[in-house]
């Protein structure tokens, strides 16, 4: 085709008018990025002072607030993947306390290296997704259900490999020992600044990024989300991203199981208790739609962040957890009417 | 036709398929040439897209065999079947809203460049490929955000993009205007001068010799006959119907009563305007009581809006101009003050909105109904099962047993139920979106019959429906409806193209 057939047949294309730029669209599809801002900027007039410096963005609280949301930040980055294909993994926070057990366990008593230890554990996560994704598109049931079993499950194993008791875990070289390396995971890098769980969050989440929004895989994510029988129509292997995704909530999970041992050198099965709900929460604050289809990784790690900042503010200021909670369910409920209120203006809502 | 050593490019025999009991298909022979546009025609229900979902790897059939070039094939997936070269656009389109037009159209089979999408290659891709059939469509947007005939478009060119053997475009004109009509069916000679096979189902018989080859028309699950596109629409009208016109619609009574609904230029504004809503804009019409009275349009000409809109399911809004049900002003911005006027709806979706598929017959006849089985907030078994009784009888719903559950009924006594559980309100005026979708033509005869009798016993009824020979068979007067707007009237038996040609010229006004 020569250059001028090119413009006379693009020409049409130009007239067409650009959709305008809907600004409130815009600012609810990275609302959790301008509510990380708002609450940063309310954590700075709110921070208490200590001889004038402002406590909240002291490195050191600062450190505080990326380490603390670290594990549930990981498993919203899964968790993402799943609910923009219109499901939901409940089992996540178990999975993390069944996972943290292993890597005491077999580090303590069966003498494994560091290498072998995280491979197993985070395939036994992937594996224990993949089961939940298998039966739950295989028996046509609400995963919902399944991985509310899921969770029963995990915990129930992580109580009897455990016995109810923490597994400590000591370094050193020798029998019954862990590889001191691993303890590195409660440490901070870089002239003690960064804490090293923050890292392992920040490399799954970019990960996740480039999965979600550059990887054919991601799009089928969206595809199974949006319209199931269309992508199943289209070619796309339906059951197996679905299976997929559920693998990939039991891998994150593992990982987060696996930093939350290194964090607090024990594995124990009554740890990681709502962390699911915590996840869920900061994957809908940022901007994914529990009817699937539609999503934002990106959104899902400020929403994460977001929580743990607000937290961190009321923690500074004193107020109690009770208010905590208070707090984190009106964003929730601010969040979601903000993007009914989208969807319902492009004529997509219900 | 083709006998000896000639091998058709697609040819299915003996194909047999049944859902539950319902036979869909009873051993259907069908043949495609390469290069040939092959109409299949069939009312609602008749098995057409059985037939293409068949072909299309969607469902397996029971039996039969399909070869494509003469070597025998089995589709397990729709996958296989797209790389075997056929190719569907399905009525439901197999888009993704909440996915942009690139995506849709390169869905499964993305470009990748190192294993990562190559976002600005299939954009560039996408932009040829619809330059390429002469459609105007910005690939950014999300199909969600497009009107349905552009969504039908983006389905036609995605569909394109893997048809190297075999088209089947299952109804593509539905949603279209007259102009892109035109330019889908220059694509489509386009494509077959190609040498790929066009399946072209529809049940717009105008449209045949405008475009087919051969015609190859279905009905209750057999094919009915062969014929060349030039065959007289007489001949093709009772080879889909399967008997003369006058034996399948009821005979009219002619004498009308008071006026139970009366519209002069109303208009329905909603508060919040949806997108692909058509709100009622200027509607002028009449229904008396016991007359008929058809609604037609294209896709698109508001006709669902309008009735949903009448029966106070229109969403928060109001209504301007003349609005009277039963010679009173009425307001009809709520459902319960359209029920209290006496304006009873059965939806063309009876599935989705009509009908609670899992309950009982008896729960869903009496549902809209409950104020009279339950005296002092109890509900009366007895009354309940009195009032089922009656109507199954009345409908003659089969299997007539009130404790099952509706689901398991065939389509054609799942409408009757729908229809039966609006009678029981005794509506004055009744609103009929598509009484006879997805029906087969025995169940057909029966609605319509109803249908008479709701009439004679002094109800008004506005139906519409986008089968034009339904309207023609069972209406006492039509209106045509045209971007929310009423534009002509025409008496019983008139033709079905002068009302096709008020139907859909000049859709461009039907615009903002």
């Amino acid at each position: 085709m020569n250059d001028a057939a090119t413009l006379l047949k693009s020409a049409p294309a130009r007239s067409t008018p650009r959709r305008r730029l809907d600004f409130f669209a815009i600012a609810v599809r990275f609302q959790s990025v301008i509510g990380l801002i708002l609450v940063a900027i309310g954590g700075v007039i709110f921070s208490p002072r200590r001889h004038g410096s402002i406590l909240f963005l002291a490195p050191d609280n600062i450190a505080n607030i990326v380490r603390a949301i670290s594990e549930t930040g990981i498993i919203a980055v899964g968790m993402t993947f799943v609910i923009i294909t219109a499901g939901i993994d409940l089992s996540v926070g178990a999975l993390l306390s069944l996972c943290s057990v292993l890597t005491a366990t077999i580090m303590t008593t069966w003498g494994w290296g560091l290498v072998p230890t995280l491979l197993f554990v985070m395939i036994c996560g992937a594996l224990f997704g993949c089961a939940q994704g298998a039966i739950s598109t295989r028996f046509r049931l609400e995963a919902f259900i399944v991985t509310l079993a899921g969770l029963q499950v995990a915990r129930g194993l992580a109580l009897v490999i455990s016995n109810n008791q923490y597994i400590n875990i000591s370094y050193g070289n020798g029998p019954g020992l862990a590889p001191p390396i691993f303890s590195v995971l409660g440490d901070r890098l870089f002239d003690n600044t960064v804490p090293v769980a923050t890292l392992v969050f920040l490399v799954v989440a970019i990960v996740a990024i480039f999965v979600l929004n550059f990887t054919r895989f991601g799009r089928y994510v969206f595809a199974v989300g949006g319209n199931e029988r269309a992508a199943r129509l289209s070619g796309v292997p339906v059951t197996l991203v679905k299976i997929s995704v559920y693998a990939i909530t039991g891998l994150v999970s593992a990982i987060a199981g696996i930093v939350h041992a290194g964090q607090f050198n024990f594995g124990s099965a009554n740890d990681g208790t709502g962390y699911e709900l915590t996840a869920i929460a900061a994957v809908v604050i940022g901007g994914t739609s529990l009817f699937g289809g539609a999503g934002s990784m990106i959104g899902t790690i400020a929403g994460a962040i977001m929580l743990g900042a607000l937290a961190n503010i009321l923690q500074l200021n004193n107020i109690n957890a009770a208010l905590q909670l208070l707090a984190t369910g009106a964003i929730i409920v601010v969040a979601a009417v903000l993007q009914s209120l989208v969807r319902r203006r492009e004529g997509l809502g219900r | 036709m083709n006998t000896g050593s000639h091998t058709p490019l697609l040819a299915m025999r003996g194909i047999v398929k049944s859902f539950g009991g319902a036979q869909a298909l009873r051993g259907v022979d069908f043949d495609l040439e390469s290069g040939e546009i092959h109409a299949l025609l069939g009312e609602n229900g008749a098995g057409k897209s059985t037939l293409m979902n068949v072909l299309s790897g969607v469902i397996a059939p029971d039996q039969g065999e399909i070869r494509v070039d003469g070597a025998a094939v089995r589709f397990t997936d729709p996958r296989a079947a797209q790389a075997a070269g056929v190719a569907t656009i399905f009525q439901e389109l197999d888009l993704v809203p909440s996915l942009d037009v690139t995506a849709n159209l390169f869905l499964g089979r993305e470009l990748t460049r190192a294993g990562v999408l190559d976002g600005g290659a299939m954009r560039r891709a996408a932009r040829a490929r619809l330059d390429e059939i002469g459609f105007d469509v910005d690939v950014d947007q999300p199909v969600g955000e497009l009107s349905v005939g552009r969504r039908q478009i983006v389905a036609i060119a995605k569909a394109l993009t893997y048809a190297s053997r075999i088209l089947v475009m299952d109804e593509p004109t539905a949603a279209l205007t007259a102009a892109e009509v035109q330019r889908l069916f220059h694509v489509m000679r386009e494509i077959a001068r190609r040498g790929v096979g066009i399946v072209y189902i529809s049940h717009r018989l105008e449209e045949v010799p405008r475009v087919a080859d051969r015609v190859t028309i279905l009905r209750d699950g057999r094919i009915a006959g062969t014929a060349p596109p030039t065959a007289p629409q007489s001949d093709l009208v009772a080879l889909l119907v399967g008997r003369p016109l006058a034996e399948l619609y009821p005979r009219r009574s002619g004498a009308f009563d008071r006026r139970v609904l009366h519209l002069e230029r109303a208009a329905y504004r909603p508060r919040r305007p949806k997108a692909g809503w058509r709100a009622p804009r200027e509607v002028s019409l009449e229904v008396r009581a016991g007359e008929v009275v058809g609604l037609a349009g294209i896709m698109g000409a508001g006709r669902t809006e309008l009735l949903s809109a009448l029966y106070g399911a229109g969403g928060p809004g109001a209504w301007s101009g003349r609005v009277e049900v039963g010679e009173r002003p009425a307001r009809l911005t709520s459902i319960p003050e359209a029920r209290r006027a006496g304006v009873a709806f059965v939806s063309d979706d009876r599935r989705g909105a009509g009908l609670m598929l899992r309950d009982s017959v008896e729960r869903n006849l009496v549902a809209s109904v409950l104020r009279r089985v339950s005296p002092f907030f109890l509900m009366s078994q007895v009354r309940q099962a009195r009032l089922a009784r009656q109507a199954i009888k009345a409908f003659d719903v089969r299997p007539p047993r009130p404790e099952l559950a509706v689901g398991a009924l065939s389509g054609g006594n799942q409408q009757k139920v729908a229809l039966a559980k609006e009678v029981l309100g005794e509506p004055r005026l009744l609103l009929l979106d598509e009484p006879t979708r997805g029906v087969d033509v025995g169940a057909k005869g029966e609605i319509y019959a109803r249908i008479r009798e709701l009439a004679a016993e002094g109800v008004g009824i506005l139906v519409a429906s986008s089968e034009m020979p339904e309207l023609i068979g069972l209406c006492d007067r039509i209106v045509v409806l045209r971007g929310g707007r009423t534009v002509a009237e025409f008496p019983a038996g008139a033709a079905e193209d002068d009302i096709l040609a008020v139907a859909e010229s000049s859709q461009e006004d039907s615009d903002e």
